[in-house]
Formats: structure tokens, sequence, C-alpha cells
């Protein structure tokens, strides 16, 4: 079915200078709006009607996009996930029957307000990459995915309370400050990014504005968390970015020279990488409203959702 | 307390009693006040000298109270340390009394009368000090004093004098007046009777305060609803007053007009700036009177809200300002400025780091050039930058080095990104290969209790300072020498007690 690179359609887009945290690399990617889409203040999510069902309302008279796995923890009933993105279309509401409940044990309906908003870590979006399972209208579906995702973090009981791992004093400072490493830039609408130099997700956004409202939802909630997650069970070999040799005799204008060259060719890395990346699934989930048409599409070793404007990709989500 | 064990940093100068999200007030007043302690049992004279340097007035008066519930002679021989006179704490306490502004003086003292959660302290050094720093001051400054702090100065002066002297001096004790309070204000009487509510003799000519008089007219027009007389008298009295009497006495007076004419403080006058005018009209502000941050912000706020009124003003007072402070002079030197989006700050404290760091480098004198790493020019402007993108800050170091200078300042919050371990790598190389400056990290921190050991580092060679204000900044660096050079510090802040205060 050919590359990612090739679905993907990176054109008007740029990529922005690389920024590094240990073992997470983040590569802006830049660019203009890709959409007619809502500005994401529009979007709210109202309640859960049910277990399992979770309710979004749209005010803008464009389409909204709900991101792909938004995760919504309240103090007054059960944490929901969404199990894949959502469309809300213009000045109105909508509900998603095939949502997850996060929180097993718990009883009560979310409500508007009061609550915290993150996006799942990526394992557990993996999990949702199988079309049964995401298409399935069952609020227990993601319980055992929970249960073994927290499994030897001991972090409370045996049970799929994914706000054990949100909750936890130290985990909470720990993904705060790993936020606080990476910075949004000028015009940046998403970014490749890559534990140990292998690319882990995509994400592009139909506008500057839309990466400014949920880019800690996905580098704290998403993939800091599963980054944590991976060094807490020891997953991941610890490491930084090998950094280049500066020879003793350099001239302060040479070690200008040198490093700019490296930090170049870091940023031009990830589009071999993204382009050994190859599709064996690509298929339309729904149908198409309002000019707008999501797919899931399936790599090599994870996949995601890709909605399509008028057959130009505006919103992309994908962990790898 | 060993002096090994013994740990300080500035932080205790700059304590501001607010609950932070993990501690909440009475755990951290209790902290402060164990900080406190064990400096004060380390060495008082260094206790009271610091309270010279710049911090909060709540850390000034919580210390003066300290040292005024001690007496500072027990047995009447201890000695004085060489420069400084025997009552030299209470001319520290005075000195920082008059540098602070007024509200703030007043409830400091108002600590010694037990408020502010403070234990109640009645001793002569104590009485003295009310008194003087009520009365000692011009007609002129008396009469503002009066109308603007009634409340406070009642407390005040009832607590100093104690009820028995105060019945005796309101009933016409003129000698015990003149023993207490005269000494430092002889015409002060009509003050007394306005703070107590008392009436004046009808048969003894006094000298008039002239706002103690029109604040009496204005409350009476109050009461009376007349509008007119009301509008007539509020002209040139305090806003607060004014408002006061307007809101408790439904007086329909607009507040536009109210903007206009009662007066503001200099600094009140720039916070209501916007206010006034939404309201509908203008204040008159002195920008030269500001702080510098004050001015920062001030102009940052009308860069991003795009209001141009004023705002040459504004940078002709940042240029005042940045000429005319008495600025820290550490040699020539660069400075590089951390302008990446994580310097915009919070949404409670928008801008903070980045303000702070534009008015750490406006405190600093010989500097050669001014390097700022990342950021944008805002679009509606001429190259004003304002925070944004990602933090390659070691090209700033290179940039810097590239200049020939031998010292260099990089104000970061820390958080290097582009990518992060740059920095280090570049300023290890450098040392290395012999190239000869210094390197100073100041971290513009967003809270004042930040401790120079738990901010971000950019490298391991070299520790940060974490300044919350740029009026700390010379703070800071002395108390980073506090317990290595204990003698040494101790010389410069008798130095600068001499300087300030004199014998």
């Amino acid at each position: 079915m050919g590359s990612l690179f090739d679905i993907l359609d990176f054109a008007g887009i740029g990529l922005g200078r690389v920024q590094s945290d240990d073992e997470m690399t983040v590569i802006p990617l830049v660019g203009g709006d890709r959409g007619n889409i809502a500005r994401p203040s529009s979007l709210k999510f109202e309640r859960t009607t049910g277990y399992g069902s979770m309710q979004f309302s749209n005010e803008d008279d464009k389409p909204a996009i709900v991101p792909s796995n938004m995760m919504v923890r309240g103090t007054g009933g059960q944490d929901h996930a969404m199990s894949g993105c959502g469309i809300i279309l213009a000045k109105s509401t909508k509900s998603f029957n095939d949502a997850c409940c996060i929180e097993e044990t718990q009883g009560g309906m979310l409500s508007a307000e009061g609550n915290d908003e993150d996006i799942l870590p990526i394992e557990l979006r993996k999990t949702l990459l199988n079309y049964g399972k995401r298409t399935q209208k069952g609020y227990s579906k993601l319980w055992n995915d929970i249960k073994d995702w927290l499994r030897g973090m001991n972090l409370g009981r045996d049970s799929a309370h994914l706000r054990y791992f949100y909750d936890n004093k130290s985990i909470g400072q720990a993904l705060e400050d790993f936020a606080a490493s990476f910075e949004p830039i000028e015009n940046q609408i998403g970014a490749v990014i890559m534990f140990n130099g292998i690319p882990v997700g995509i994400e592009i956004m139909p506008s500057a504005d839309h990466w400014d409202a949920y880019w800690q939802h996905l580098l704290r909630g998403c993939y800091g968390a599963e980054l944590l997650r991976m060094k807490k069970l020891g997953k991941i070999t610890p490491s930084t970015l090998i950094l280049p040799d500066i020879p003793e005799d350099a001239s302060p204008a040479e070690v200008k020279e040198l490093l700019t060259e490296f930090s170049d060719h870091l940023r031009e890395e990830v589009i071999p990488a993204l382009e050994r990346i190859s599709v064996s699934d690509n298929r339309r989930i729904g149908s198409i409203t309002s000019g707008l048409e999501t797919r899931m599409v399936i790599t090599d070793s994870g996949g995601g959702d890709i909605i399509l404007q008028d057959s130009k990709p505006i919103y992309i989500s994908l962990v790898l | 307390m060993s002096e090994k064990d013994f740990q300080i940093d500035s932080g205790m100068l700059q304590f501001v009693p607010k609950g932070a999200y993990y501690e909440d007030q009475n755990e951290q007043i209790k902290a402060i006040n164990d900080t406190w302690s064990a400096f004060f049992n380390y060495d008082r004279t260094l206790f009271c000298l610091t309270t010279l340097l710049n911090g909060t007035g709540f850390s000034k008066g919580a210390m003066s109270h300290m040292l005024l519930s001690n007496p500072q002679a027990v047995t009447g021989r201890e000695i004085v340390p060489a420069g400084l006179a025997f009552d030299y704490e209470s001319k520290v306490i005075m000195y920082n009394l008059i540098k602070e502004r007024t509200p703030r003086a007043l409830k400091n003292l108002l600590m010694l009368a037990g408020k502010e959660g403070k234990r109640r302290v009645n001793n002569s050094r104590t009485r003295h000090l009310i008194l003087e720093y009520v009365f000692n001051r011009d007609h002129h400054e008396l009469d503002n004093l009066a109308i603007n702090y009634k409340g406070k100065l009642k407390t005040l002066i009832r607590h100093a004098l104690g009820k028995q002297e105060l019945t005796k001096i309101l009933f016409g004790d003129h000698q015990l007046f003149m023993k207490r309070i005269g000494r430092y204000h002889p015409d002060a009487f009509p003050v007394m009777c306005y703070v107590f509510n008392r009436p004046l003799q009808k048969n003894v000519v006094y000298t008039r305060f002239a706002k103690i008089d029109q604040v009496q007219e204005l409350s009476k027009a109050a009461k009376a609803g007349d509008v007119d007389s009301f509008k007539k008298h509020m002209k040139g009295l305090p806003n607060l007053t004014v408002m006061g009497y307007r809101n408790t006495y439904k007086i329909p007076v607009e507040l536009s007009i109210v903007y206009e004419k009662a007066k503001m403080g200099s600094r009140q006058s720039l916070q209501m700036e916007s206010a006034a005018k939404k309201a509908g009209t203008k204040i008159k502000v002195n920008y030269k009177n500001q702080d510098i941050y004050d001015l920062w912000k001030a102009f940052y706020h009308k860069v991003t809200i795009g209001d141009q009124s004023n705002i040459k003003e504004v940078i002709e007072a940042i240029r005042f300002k940045m000429d005319s402070k008495k600025k820290i002079d550490i040699g020539e030197v660069v400075i590089v400025i951390d302008a990446s989006k994580s310097m915009q700050g919070s949404d409670t404290r928008p801008l903070h780091p980045f303000l702070t760091a534009l008015s750490i480098s406006s405190m600093i004198s010989n500097v050669k050039d001014v390097l700022y790493v990342g950021g944008k020019i805002h679009p509606q402007t001429d190259g004003v930058i304002i925070p944004s993108g990602a933090t390659d800050l070691w090209r700033g170091l290179v940039e810097a080095v590239l200049t020939g200078t031998k010292k260099i300042i990089v104000i970061s919050d820390g958080y290097e990104n582009s990518v992060k371990g740059l920095f280090d790598h570049v300023y290890k190389h450098f040392k290395k290969s012999g190239h000869d400056f210094e390197l100073m990290h100041i971290n513009p921190v967003m809270s004042a209790d930040a401790k120079s050991g738990t901010v971000r580092k950019l490298t391991e060679d070299v520790t940060p300072l974490p300044v919350s204000s740029h009026k700390y900044l010379e703070t800071e660096i002395i108390f980073n020498q506090m317990i290595e050079n204990r003698e040494i510090v101790k010389q410069l802040l008798i130095g600068k007690y001499k300087n300030l205060i004199g014998g």
C-alpha cells in the first residue's frame, strides 16, 4: 500500500528545529492552516450520557474535530476515553457510544465542568487500532489493557483505573516537568515524536491554534506518560542524544557551524525514517459528512486516524 | 547551631505569605520563622544588616519584629561591631520603614501591636519607632497620612501611648503631648483629635490641616447626600477615600469623575490606567516614578492589546530608569536572554520570567551587548521581541564568546530543549579549549522561595542564581557568599549601612 510518507501529504509542511529531552525527541511540523475547521475553543466535552458514551458540542459554524483517544477524567463520575477521533458538525452536539470507561469501579456520570483532559498513552491507543474493538459498544473493552498497562508500577490496587497513574503526585510532577521541556514554536501544527531516535508518533492538527490547544495533552498525557512508564518498567534504554565531538582547536565560529549542521541533520533524519514505515491497511470509518472523511491507517507497528476534508488530509494522529 | 549545619538563602528576605500548591500558608510561615530564628541566632548583626538589602516588606517587618522583641543589649556590655552606631538596629529599622511604601510600613508597625499574625511587643524602642514614624514628618505629609490611614494610626498611637497616656493627651495634658508627640511635631494636636474623633477645643487657636478639614467637609456632604458639595470637596483627595464615601452613602457621582478628580498613588495610577480608560477618562501617570518591572509590564501590556497611547512616554521612562538607576557593576558583560516560549510565564503571572529578565538586564551596568535567543518580533511593532519558540541557548553562548567578553550572564529558566545538553557541551568545550570567561546563570523564577539547588541548571559546573525579582539581584549575589565569606559580607553590609544611614 506504499509508505506512510506517501499517504500523509506533507505538502506545505516544514520541519522546525529539533527539541529533545533525554530519550524523547520532537521535530516540530510547521505550516499554515490545513482545513476549514472550527476553532478548538468551540469544542466542549458536555457529559457522559451513559457508561461508554461521551457527548461533545460544537458552537462554531464549522465542523469540529475531537482528537483521537481523548480522555476526560473528572471527580464526580467514571472517567472515559474516546475509541478514536470524532467529528462534530457545525452548531451541534454528538454522542459517541463506542467510548471506553477507564475507571473500572467508579460509578456516576461526568459533567462538563472540573475535568482534566489528556490523550491516552501510546500502548493503549494501539489496542484500539483493532477495528472490531474500536467500533465495539462496550464500556469495559479497555479494562484488561489498562490493568496490563498499569502492572508493575505499584500504583494501587489491581483495577483498571488509569487515574492511579495520572493522579500519582510524583508522576504528575514528572509529567509536568517533562512537558515543560518542550515548547510550541511559531506556526507549529504538529510534530513527529521519537523515542531513542525511532518515530513513535506523528501528530498533525488542522491549525496552529489546535496545536496550541492540544500539544500538552499529547506530549504529557500520551507520549510523556508512555515514556515515563517505559522508564519505570525498564523497557527503554536510558539515553540522550549523542552530541557531536567538537575539536579542541575549533573556534567559536567553527563551533557554531558544526552544531548548526548537527541540528539540521537531526531534523532531516526524520524523512527517511518515515519513508521506511509501510502501510498495511487504510480504510474509511463511517460515512463522509460535510466533506469530511475519517480513515483508519494501520502501519507495521501501529497506526491511527486521518481526517480528510475534500480529499486532503487535515488531521493526522498516528502512534507507531 | 554549628556553622557547618547552618544554611541560608535569600528566600528569607523575599517572603510573601501566600499558600502555594503543595504548602499551605501555616506551613510556609512556620518554615520561614524557623529560618529567621536560625539566622538571628547565627549572627544578629548580619541578620539586622541584611534587611538593608532589597526584600519584601513583609519579610523586613517580621525580621524587625524579631529584633524589637529581643533587647539589643542585655548586659550593657555587648560589643557593637566597628562602624556601627550603638543604636544601629533602630536606625536600620527606621530607615527601612521610611523606604517602604506607606501602607506596608504601617502594616509592619502594626505587627508590633499584635496584628499581621504577630505577638504584641511594647517597649521603649517600639514606642519611639511608632511615634517617630508617624509624627516626624512635615505638615503636609502628616495631613496626608492622617486622611489616608486614620484607622491604622488609631491602633498604632493607642498601642504606643497606652490607654492612660492617650486619654491624658486627648483631654489636654500639653506637657505630656510635647514629651511624646510634640518633640516630633509640635502642631500635631489636631491630627490626634481627628484620628480619635475628638472635637478641638473652641477657645484655642490651632494650626489647620487642610486635607483633614476637606475630608470632614466631604463626610458632611456625603451624609447629607449633597452631590454638588461632594464633587467640590472630593478634588485632590485620595481615590480610595472618595470611593469609600461615594459607595457607602450611594452618592451618584460617575466613576470617570472620581478617577479624574481624585488623587491616586503613583503605582495605583499605572495599575488603574486601563480601568480609567474603559470608564471613559484619562488619568495622568508619572511614568518616570514607576518601578522598571512595572514599566516593562505596562509596555508589553500596551503592545499586546495594541494600545499606542503614552507608549513613547513608557519607553522614555524605561530609558530614563536604565540610565539613572543605581546599577550593579560586575565589569564588562554580555547578557544572553532566553526568549523562548517557556519564558512566557503562567496565566496568573503572564510574561513574568521574561519581564524579570528584562528588568535584571536593566539593573546591570557596563553591558557590552544583549543577545536574545528565540523569541519573535511582535507583528504589530517595530522590533519588540516576545517569547516564542524553542530554546537553542547554545547559540547565545557561542555568540557571546564571539564578542570576546570575559563575563557572560545568561538569564534563562533553564529549560533547554534544542537540543538538551548542547549548552553544557559547548560550555565545556570553550572551557577546555582555554577560552577565558566567567558564566553566571540567573534563573528568573516565579516564586521567591526557590532554592539555588532546586532550579534548573544549564551546565553542571555553574550553579544557577534564582531571582524572583530584579530588586533582589544584589541580595542574591550577597546571600550566595554569606556562609563562605561571612566577615567579608558583614563588612560589605556595614559599608552599605554607612552609605545609606551614615554614622
